[in-house]
């Protein structure tokens, strides 16, 4: 009965943040600075979910998430740009790209303990920028990468005849919220599947669900391969949708930014990190008028968040209830 | 290829990986007693580096001889504070090495852009220890790159008399080698987790004052550096003091024969992917010591 009543509300909330997505517009269509904050949201909540979905569940300390992401948008971007592939199927290929590398990074990291893991993850993150830079104009005439400037002039997404394009945003608000909604829901529906649970139980009884036969090597090659597809096809997404791509994307600060996400919403705790990109995007862009010091700020949210909020989002009530027993209960224990 | 430039590569190879080896073994050091994987040690090289340009060329024009000595104890003092006042805090936490690992990449990001505020985005550059070079008919090799190479050996070499030694040093190995031991026994485990984090700010500092003419200091200097002594510990193996020489000297002869060869900016991805390949042949890293 109870648990009836939970899922209910789940869903209940569920279908309530679906509407409220999807009558945003209405209120900002005018304002594009809104609308490209909120498609900022959708297209980072799916990065951060699926990044979640490694990190979270999975237990696996990989740190290149990102690569993944880039790997997406230029594989379509270039295809795009130089080769006419349509943005729908550039978008798969990229994807399969991005995945394609994530298993082949997956399996000698793997192997790795957690501690090495992250290293090396982080390591190939921070080599990708070096080498699209020098597949730039420099080094390649024909088919560059763009350099340090980033591929510029990716085409946008056609569909039924229909081209979208910057001076509409609400078409495009629309199509990332579909994808959004699709990805989110692809990972709620691995979450719940066997693999999910064969995760969960890894994470929380190890001897146990080993003893059982779960190939943990195997299960968590599988899901570094889903969640760099999940990336890298929201990375071609976010090629077309801004037109162009930059090395900048493997940056330590979106780095840190997308983690944060992650953070905000608690490690494997499902919607969590989609909410959690709402909330860090928005306190990214408030805090986009201190210039230099947003970035300091934001260093100093993510140390914040690690010590005091380690549930994420899904902790504060029990924080606010640790402040309030040790500031507050004391004094009505003594009035009783 | 000339025997000559074969020579000078292989030399300026061998200063280079002295210098890696000192923030190599700083993070050793550290790992090895705290078990703490410090990726603020970067930030603590870039803060060495502006430190010492900031009180020499940079503003207040000290004497360099001056400089030096102030700017290392400033980093200790600093490295010490950053463990008490932020690793050590967060050891009561359940999974607290994840935590740990996230919290010294935020602080990393908060050093690193508090030098973009202070200093500003241009490159700047400290002074040589010494000008001119030395001359042995053919080749030659710049004063301040023999100076590189034997004070880095030279730290090394006291950080290996100090550890082995002195009744503190001792106490960081004993650590080390049994936490549990060792706070049975009654050591001050909290007082040497600052101090390890003290020493590796300290060899930080002077790899910044050897490294920072070759390569100058920008805001994100400490990441090249750091990622480099990160690939030379996954290779070599944490802990492993063997692995860990010997991987800092081959990657970085390695690195100065791809620079020559093939140009600077492929420094770092010959490091990765060199990583990477080794890794999937070896996954315990060259010497298969964890």
């Amino acid at each position: 009965m109870v648990n009836t009543l939970k899922t209910m509300n789940k869903s209940l909330l569920a279908i309530g943040a679906v509407v409220v997505l999807s009558i945003l517009p209405i209120f900002f269509h005018s304002d594009s600075y809104v609308m490209n904050v909120l498609m900022l949201c959708l297209i980072w909540g799916v990065v951060a979910a699926s990044w979640d979905l490694i990190l979270g569940y999975a237990s696996v300390f990989s740190f290149g998430h990102l690569s993944f992401f880039a790997i997406g948008g230029y594989t379509s971007g270039l295809l795009g740009v130089y080769l006419g592939v349509p943005p729908w199927i550039g978008m798969l290929i990229g994807g399969i790209a991005a995945a394609f590398i994530g298993i082949l990074v997956g399996i000698p990291c793997l192997r790795l303990k957690g501690m090495y893991l992250a290293i090396v993850t982080f390591s190939i993150q921070f080599v990708l920028p070096t080498i699209i830079v020098m597949t730039g104009p420099g080094m390649i005439k024909s088919f560059n990468s763009g350099g340090t400037f980033g591929l510029q002039r990716i085409p946008p997404p056609v569909l039924f005849g229909y081209t979208f394009t910057k001076s509409e945003l609400v078409p495009w608000y629309y199509l990332t919220l579909v994808l959004f909604l699709v990805f989110v829901y692809a990972i709620y529906r691995i979450i719940r599947s066997p693999v999910g649970l064969a995760f969960i139980a890894l994470r929380d009884a190890e001897p146990l669900a080993k003893n059982l036969g779960i190939d943990e090597y195997r299960y968590k090659l599988l899901v570094f391969g889903i969640s760099s597809f999940i990336a890298g096809v929201m990375g071609a997404y976010y090629a077309h949708y801004f037109a162009m791509i930059s090395p900048a994307t493997l940056g330590l600060e979106v780095f840190l930014i997308v983690l944060l996400m992650v953070l905000f919403g608690g490690l494997g705790v499902f919607p969590g990190a989609a909410i959690g990109a709402f909330v860090v995007t928005l306190i990214n862009e408030a805090l986009r008028p201190l210039l230099e010091w947003r970035l300091v700020i934001l260093g100093a949210i993510v140390i914040f968040v690690m010590i005091f909020m380690p549930k994420g989002v899904a902790g504060i009530p029990e924080l606010l209830g640790q402040v309030y027993r040790r500031f507050l209960g004391t004094k009505e224990l003594r009035k009783n | 290829m000339n025997v000559e430039t074969l020579i000078n590569l292989l030399l300026a190879g061998i200063t280079l990986g002295a210098v890696y080896l000192l923030m190599a073994m700083g993070l050793t050091l550290v790992y090895g007693v705290t078990k703490v994987f410090n990726y603020a040690q970067g930030s603590f090289f870039s803060w060495g580096g502006y430190l010492a340009w900031y009180l020499s060329v940079g503003y207040l024009n000290w004497n360099y001889w001056i400089v030096i000595p102030i700017t290392v104890l400033a980093l200790f003092l600093f490295g010490m504070l950053f463990e008490k006042a932020i690793v050590l805090p967060l050891r009561r936490f359940p999974g607290w090495d994840f935590t740990v690992i996230i919290v010294t990449l935020g602080c990393a990001l908060v050093l690193d852009n508090l030098i973009l505020v202070t200093f500003g985005p241009l490159s700047k550059s400290t002074p040589h220890l010494a000008e001119g070079t030395f001359t042995f008919g053919e080749f030659a090799i710049a004063k301040h790159d023999v100076i590189m190479f034997v004070v880095a050996i030279a730290m090394l070499g006291l950080l290996g008399l100090f550890l082995s030694k002195t009744r503190i040093g001792m106490a960081l190995r004993a650590v080390s080698q049994d936490n549990m031991g060792a706070r049975i026994v009654g050591l001050p485990v909290n007082t040497l987790y600052s101090l390890s984090f003290g020493i590796a700010a300290i060899l930080s500092a002077v790899a910044a004052i050897l490294l920072a003419p070759r390569t100058l200091l920008y805001p994100l200097v400490g990441w090249t550096t750091i990622l480099k002594a990160f690939v030379v510990i996954v290779l070599g193996g944490l802990g492993n003091i063997k692995g860990t020489v010997i991987a800092s000297f081959a990657l970085s002869i390695v690195e100065i024969f791809a620079t020559y060869l093939i140009g600077g900016i492929w420094g770092l991805p010959i490091f990765l992917i060199l990583m990477v390949a080794i890794l999937v042949f070896k996954p315990k890293g060259l010497f298969g010591a964890w």
